[in-house]
């Protein structure tokens, strides 16, 4: 039986433009942990390869930080180590300037056993009675099928035959060119098992073929649309003719979860989650809150994304307060001992909140919002430190 | 502020005068008329007057010599200190310089920019010199009155008040000075932190602050750089869709143009192979020709040996016979005759009827074969008429299959465009009406505006209302409030005390008394206890008088006899107190119109209660008066909102608004938005719509082309075919089947008919030659025989030398018989005949000029099939460059990047107009707190003048401005003029010194306390010298025991200045100090 292991989409260098600074480089980080993680996995399984099928970069020239980066981590699994195939895909083609060209710093600092795909003939016999076949994507775009473009099975050729492209098995508009690959490409050259790369979500896109053609998914999520992302492809290929087994194997260690809150109850239940600290949370606040709650959303909030000196609850935090609606109050928000000055500033801004115009109205809410918060840190710290 | 130098030369009286000034009290004394006025004035005019004013006419020296100069040297805050020079006169000059450490200093202004200058440092509420309107003389303010008041005027203070400023500045300082000194320790920390919130994110004039680091430009920069992203990749991702589009129609036109280069190419093989069927069969044709011509020339060889060899038999026969004829023509030239005769008779026997056979035999002959090579061509004709008619059976029906194949792609074409244009029709329409939804949200908006705008003066005039009633609630509650006259509540303790000390201290005296009248006679006593009223008795008994503490006893004219409990002192104490309590707590009850202190607190609380009614109305009034001020405008707003509302609603024409609220509904929570997206995406469907039609249009206007030339080439076909048909009734295959065998069957008769002509021409040839032969022999011998037996021995030779000849021909010939191989050429023959027999017959003939043609058109589709691949390959490289699927990705990220730092930017906005909003309404509250000057400044007046008048006064009353309105004694307002000169010029410098204390700057006192006696000015003089440590006092007199002790004045001989108390008292002889003028 051979063993294999199969992963794409590692986007090592990818941006989160989107994101808080800090959740970025955590996210942009955690593509580089994960490969470590996916070595681990592969020793633990005795597999007799690693074939990482495309966008092992997000870039097909990206920092040096990155490549590096990957090169250290390579490095860092030092002895026997099965084979590992890294095949270009359409973030990061093989080009003359790219990550992957012969004369790159990248490739020196490779172990012996990481093999570039680089050419278009490339096999590999990675056991007597099993080869490998790759092709990389040489540009971002492509119409060729380089599922199709691999050997055909020769007449009595019984080895084990494992293809290897990066592409697109959607035969929908705007994929015609994002190297498509038939669905039955496995079947047509005579492999027995195709790994593909391109779609982030764990996906066998055969199951009704005898050879299976799957999407292993990116080993760490890259939006929170990616249901079935976070894992790698186990694969045991017993013999020609009977259908390999694949199995999903987590890898990743965010999870992305979308979280909703209506009141109050359920914003302070977050809290009570856990584990947060490995999940990247998009937080939806859809409710009215008071001014002491604004103030108590305001304290949790800063509990979860945390603060110059402390971690936060949740790993990585993105604030959706579009419909967090502030309400004031009857009045009784403010203490009774306020100097007369401030009571009267408080008077003034409830007069403008009174207005029929729903910006001064807003403005004027807020900024008594920003009253009652000074007021409140101003108690907490005994007004040493405003 | 605080004086450091001051120097004079020919100023009025004075000649020179140099001074160096303490940091505390100054005390500058000499005897009148030695110029400290004219100091004062020099003080006054360097500080305040332009050199150019004439108003410093009077000041030029009375002798004449040289123009007054000022130069004063003074401090305005740490390290800034100023000198100013001027030089009053024809030729006056001004000069401003300034320095850190007041030795070294720069020009900092000359000429008439000085004053401008000098009034912005000072704040004192004095405009910049020049313009119009502006004061000609020596510019006053109310600062410029309190801190430098003249000496023939020690009270101007108290007839002046902000209100005649020229400008805010004066007013502005003290405000500020107050304001500092009375806030809330949490609001000034609120305010603080809130201010810098502010100027985080605005410059000090209000507009968003552009610079590095701040807020606005954080956001504004993530917006541009993110905006900037998005477009990029949104160009991008334009050119890699449209290198897709352009790639999928280049691939669409390489399938029709490779389809149509496969016909072209077919075509040509087609042609190809029947031109090569056709030089085949010329070729084996013409090998059945050369092998038949080798068969008959070696038949001819033969036949020529033959004959050859039967001449040379006849030419020995004839030797022999010429040799008989000799013989015999030597016996007789009868018989030659004879033989002549009989050979021609032979000749003409055997040559007439046979050459007449031949003829005919050779005739039918040719006529069999010409027949048969006409049949033979009839065939072939009929084979090529019938294969064209197949051809074009099935032209026609390929033509019709094609033009089927047309009319449907046209029908498709048709039925696209028309779906096509349906929808983007519909999408126009559906774009109209956002065009109309669109005037609806103006409308819409423009309505809402006008509501907004109806509301705003709706609340404009409420508040009018509202603060109409409640100025005229406060007016009611001040008018309450001024008939209550009350001490302060502060003021009550020491009352109360006394009123404790009073009673104690009549409690001493309350002994009990028993007096003893013992009258001598009858008389008439009057009695007065304890202050109560009197009674009359008239009596001779003894009267005993009992009281508590005092017993008053008239005898009639005699004496009256006062009897009072207690030791004197306790009387004088007694008395004292009451005094006190007469002057200090009796004109309160009086002037609150209550007898005790019950009614006293009763009042006060009513005051207290009306006070803060009355702020708690000035206050409402004050947010009130905001909010209208707020408000102005609204009418003009209005009749704009209105206009727009009228001219949006014209633009919608009859369409009701309300029937649009079903769509306007749907376009969500923020229709606007929800309408942009709309729009956008019917443009989007309008556009993909039209570029749909716009193909199919172009497909309809192919296919119909392909149509039309389809159905013209059908029509063309089918002519050909019937008329191809028409000749074929029986059937084309029928008729093909018996074309090729007539062909067959005319090519056998015509062989047959050659072979026999041939054989037939043989024969002639031999019978001829064999007659001709024999004839000439005879004719020969006979005419030798005839002429002359002499030359039969020449005809002999002759006949031997034609023997000879014809020996040498027939060894020729047969030389070339035995060369040549008849049986060989012979089979040849057969299987050249063979060969083209077995060649196929080619279905039509083409010419040159066809086949040239169709490979023309083969080469010109190749080359157009190249150009497209070369397209392709180009869009190819495009889209690889720019990345269909990654750009994408990537410029999905970009747009939620670009949203997100939309939605920071207005978030981060809103935040700080919430910031800045706050700020305005606390510093508005607070302003409106620390607007009445008055009310934060009096306390601090009312408090020492208290002290100083012993409370006889109980407080002073200012204005808002701090015009002062009065004194308040015994509950009442009593004008300072009812005061006396003393009281008023104490009152005026205690308010000038509170000033001068509150600002931190120098005060001038030019013999402010004249009138004052030796207590007071001992008062004085302790509260200056207390002073003198937090500001600096200069004061003129001339009378320097008023202000300070005998031990700080100057001393003989030790120069015109002498500090004492540390150096915060320093005298200064002005006898020593100032040279006068002679």
């Amino acid at each position: 039986m051979l063993r294999l292991l199969h992963t794409a989409d590692w986007h090592l260098g990818r941006r989160f433009p989107s994101f808080p600074e800090e959740g970025q480089k955590k996210l942009s980080r955690a593509r580089m942990d994960v490969v470590a993680t996916i070595l681990d996995v592969a020793r633990r399984n005795a597999v007799n390869a690693v074939v990482c099928v495309g966008d092992i970069f997000d870039d097909p020239e990206p920092a040096q930080d990155f490549w590096d980066g990957l090169a250290r981590t390579f490095q860092g699994h030092a002895g026997e180590h099965p084979p590992l195939f890294l095949i270009p895909g359409n973030h990061d083609p093989l080009t003359q300037e790219s990550v992957w060209a012969p004369g790159h710093a990248f490739r020196s600092r490779l172990p012996a056993w990481v093999h570039i795909v680089d050419r278009d003939d490339f096999s590999y016999e990675i056991a007597p009675n099993a080869i490998l076949y790759a092709r990389p994507c040489r540009s971002k775009a492509g119409e060729n099928d380089l599922a199709m473009a691999l050997p055909a099975r020769e007449p009595g050729d019984e080895r084990l035959r494992i293809g290897c492209v990066h592409g697109c098995t959607f035969d929908i508009d705007g994929y015609q060119t994002n190297f498509p690959i038939r669905r039955d490409a496995g079947v047509q050259r005579g492999l027995d098992y195709l790994a593909i790369g391109d779609t982030h979500s764990f996906r066998d896109v055969t199951d009704d073929l005898a050879v299976p053609t799957v999407y292993p998914g990116a080993p760490e999520p890259t939006s929170f649309d990616e249901a079935g992302a976070g894992r790698v492809a186990l694969v045991a290929l017993f013999r020609r003719g009977l259908r390999p087994r694949v199995d999903a194997e987590p890898v990743a260690f965010w999870r992305w979860i979308d979280v909703r809150c209506r009141d109050m109850h359920e914003l302070r239940a977050v809290l009570t989650t856990p584990g947060l600290d490995r999940h990247v949370v998009r937080l939806h606040l859809d409710m009215t809150v008071t001014l002491s709650e604004e103030s108590e959303v305001e304290r949790i909030l800063r509990d979860l994304r945390g603060t110059d000196a402390t971690h936060g609850r949740v790993g990585v935090l993105v604030e959706d307060l579009a419909n967090l609606r502030l309400q004031l109050g009857s009045g009784d928000e403010f203490p009774d001992d306020l100097p007369p000055v401030l009571k009267d500033t408080v008077a003034r801004l409830r007069v403008i909140t009174g207005a029929l115009d729903e910006s001064e109205k807003s403005r004027a809410t807020r900024a008594l919002a920003h009253l009652y918060k000074l007021l409140q840190s101003h108690d907490a710290t005994g007004g040493r430190d405003l | 502020m605080r004086l450091r130098r001051l120097s004079i030369n020919s100023f009025a009286v004075i000649r020179s005068i140099d001074i160096e000034f303490g940091p505390g009290l100054n005390v500058l004394y000499g005897p009148n008329d030695l110029g400290k006025s004219t100091v004062v004035a020099a003080i006054r005019l360097g500080l305040l007057l332009p050199h150019t004013s004439t108003h410093c006419d009077q000041y030029v020296g009375w002798t004449g010599s040289g123009d007054p100069t000022v130069e004063m040297t003074f401090e305005t805050e740490a390290q800034r200190i100023w000198r100013i020079r001027k030089q009053f006169g024809k030729g006056g000059s001004s000069l401003l310089q300034e320095s850190k450490n007041g030795r070294d200093f720069d020009d900092l202004e000359r000429g008439r920019k000085v004053d401008g200058k000098l009034r912005e440092i000072l704040r004192w509420g004095i405009p910049e010199p020049g313009g119009t309107g502006g004061a000609k003389g020596l510019p006053a303010s109310f600062l410029a009155t309190a801190l430098l008041s003249p000496q023939d005027d020690v009270s101007a203070v108290l007839h002046s008040s902000l209100q005649d400023d020229p400008t805010g500045s004066g007013q502005e300082r003290i405000a500020a000075a107050l304001q500092a000194v009375a806030q809330d320790p949490l609001f000034v920390a609120l305010l603080r932190e809130t201010q810098a919130r502010r100027d985080a994110a605005y410059t000090d004039r209000g507009a968003k602050s552009t610079a590095r680091g701040s807020v606005f430009k954080i956001a504004a920069d993530r917006l541009v750089e993110t905006r900037a992203e998005k477009e990029k990749l949104e160009k991008i991702v334009s050119e890699s869709e449209g290198a897709e589009r352009q790639l999928r129609e280049l691939t669409g036109r390489r399938a029709l143009k490779q389809e149509a280069l496969a016909g072209a190419t077919d075509l040509v093989a087609n042609l190809e192979r029947l031109a090569s069927q056709a030089t085949c069969r010329s070729a084996a044709a013409e090998e059945v020709r050369i092998a038949g011509e080798d068969v008959l020339r070696i038949k001819k060889i033969r036949t020529e040996v033959a004959t050859t060899e039967h001449e040379v038999v006849e030419l020995a026969g004839k030797i022999n016979v010429s040799e008989q004829i000799l013989s015999v023509a030597r016996k007789g030239q009868v018989e030659a005759d004879t033989a002549l005769a009989a050979a021609e008779e032979s000749a003409r026997a055997g040559g007439s009827d046979p050459g007449l056979t031949d003829t005919v035999v050779r005739q039918q002959l040719e006529l069999r074969k010409s027949a048969a090579e006409q049949s033979e061509r009839e065939a072939l004709q009929r084979i090529d008429a019938a294969l064209t008619a197949q051809k074009l059976r099935e032209a026609v029906t390929a033509a019709e299959r094609e033009l089927r194949e047309q009319q449907a792609r046209a029908d498709s074409a048709i039925e696209s465009a028309s779906k096509a244009i349906a929808a983007a029709k519909k999408t126009d329409d559906e774009l109209q009406r956002c065009d109309l939804l669109e005037r609806a949200l103006d409308t819409q908006a423009a309505e809402k505006r006008a509501q907004d705008a109806q509301a705003a003066v709706d609340r404009e005039t409420a508040l009018r209302a509202r603060l109409e009633a409640t100025s005229g609630e406060r007016g009611v509650l001040a008018a309450q409030r001024s008939a209550i006259t009350v001490p302060l509540p502060g003021a009550l303790v020491p009352m109360r005390k006394l009123a404790t000390d009073v009673a104690a201290a009549r409690a001493g005296l309350n002994v009990g008394l028993v007096v003893t009248v013992t009258p001598k006679a009858l008389l008439d006593v009057q009695v007065q206890k304890d202050g109560q009223k009197a009674e009359l008795t008239s009596t001779a008994q003894p009267l005993d008088v009992e009281a508590n503490a005092e017993v008053e006893i008239s005898i009639a004219e005699i004496a009256t006899v006062r009897v009072r409990g207690g030791r004197r002192e306790a009387q004088e104490t007694a008395k004292g107190l009451e005094t006190r309590w007469s002057r200090e707590v009796e004109p309160h009850l009086i002037a609150a119109g209550v007898g005790d202190f019950e009614g006293l607190d009763a009042k006060i609380a009513e005051a207290q209660e009306l006070d803060s009614g009355i702020k708690a109305k000035d206050a409402e009034l004050e947010t009130l008066r905001s909010q209208v001020n707020a408000l102005a405008g609204t009418m003009e707003a209005l009749r704009e909102a209105s206009d727009r509302a009228a001219v949006c609603r014209g633009l919608l024409g009859d369409v009701e608004l309300g029937t649009l609220a079903a769509d306007l509904k749907a376009l969500g929570a923020d229709p606007t938005t929800g309408l942009r997206k709309l729009r956008h995406r019917l443009s989007k469907e309008a556009e993909e719509a039209r570029r749909i039609a716009g193909e199919a249009t172009n497909e309809r206007t192919l296919t119909d082309e392909r149509t039309r030339q389809s159905r013209k080439a059908t029509d063309a076909a089918i002519v050909a075919r019937d008329a191809a048909l028409t000749v074929f009734p029986e059937g084309v295959d029928s008729a093909l089947v018996a074309a090729r065998v007539a062909l067959a069957a005319g090519v056998a008769e015509k062989e047959s008919a050659a072979a026999e002509l041939a054989s037939l021409e043989h024969a002639v040839n031999e019978r001829k030659k064999r007659i001709d032969a024999a004839l000439s022999g005879a004719r020969t011998n006979a005419t030798q025989a005839a002429t002359a037996v002499e030359t039969a021995l020449g005809q002999l030779t002759i006949a031997k030398t034609n023997h000879a000849s014809a020996n040498g021909r027939l060894i020729e010939l047969r030389r070339q018989r035995d060369a040549e191989d008849l049986a060989a050429a012979e089979a040849r023959v057969q299987e050249a005949t063979a060969r083209h027999g077995a060649l196929l017959v080619p279905d039509r003939i083409v010419t040159d000029d066809e086949l040239n043609a169709a490979r023309n058109a083969a080469v010109s589709l190749k080359s157009d099939l190249d150009g497209i691949e070369g397209n392709i390959q180009r869009a190819q490289g495009a889209l690889q460059q720019v990345g269909g699927a990654v750009a994408r990705e990537r410029l999905r990220d970009a747009i939620e990047a670009f949203e997100l730092a939309e939605r920071q930017e207005k978030e981060i906005e809103a935040e700080y107009e919430a910031w800045r909003l706050l700020l305005d309404q606390m510093k508005a509250a607070d302003a409106a707190q620390a607007s009445n000057l008055g009310q934060a400044l009096a306390p601090a007046i009312a408090g020492r003048f208290q002290e100083l008048t012993q409370r006889r006064y109980q407080t002073v009353q200012l204005t808002a401005q701090l015009a002062t309105e009065g004194i308040i004694v015994s509950g009442g307002l009593r004008p300072t003029s009812l005061i006396s000169v003393g009281t008023r010029e104490q009152l005026s410098t205690l308010y000038r010194l509170s000033l001068a204390e509150y600002l931190g700057t120098t005060i001038v006192l030019d013999d402010q306390l004249v009138q004052s006696d030796v207590n007071r000015m001992e008062w004085f003089r302790a509260l200056l010298t207390e002073k003198a440590r937090s500001f600096q006092i200069v004061v003129f007199t001339c009378r320097p025991g008023d202000y300070l002790a005998a031990t700080s004045m100057v001393t003989d001989g030790s120069g015109f200045h002498a500090d004492t108390d540390s150096g915060f008292v320093r005298a200064i002889d002005l006898e020593r100090a100032l040279r006068p003028r002679k």
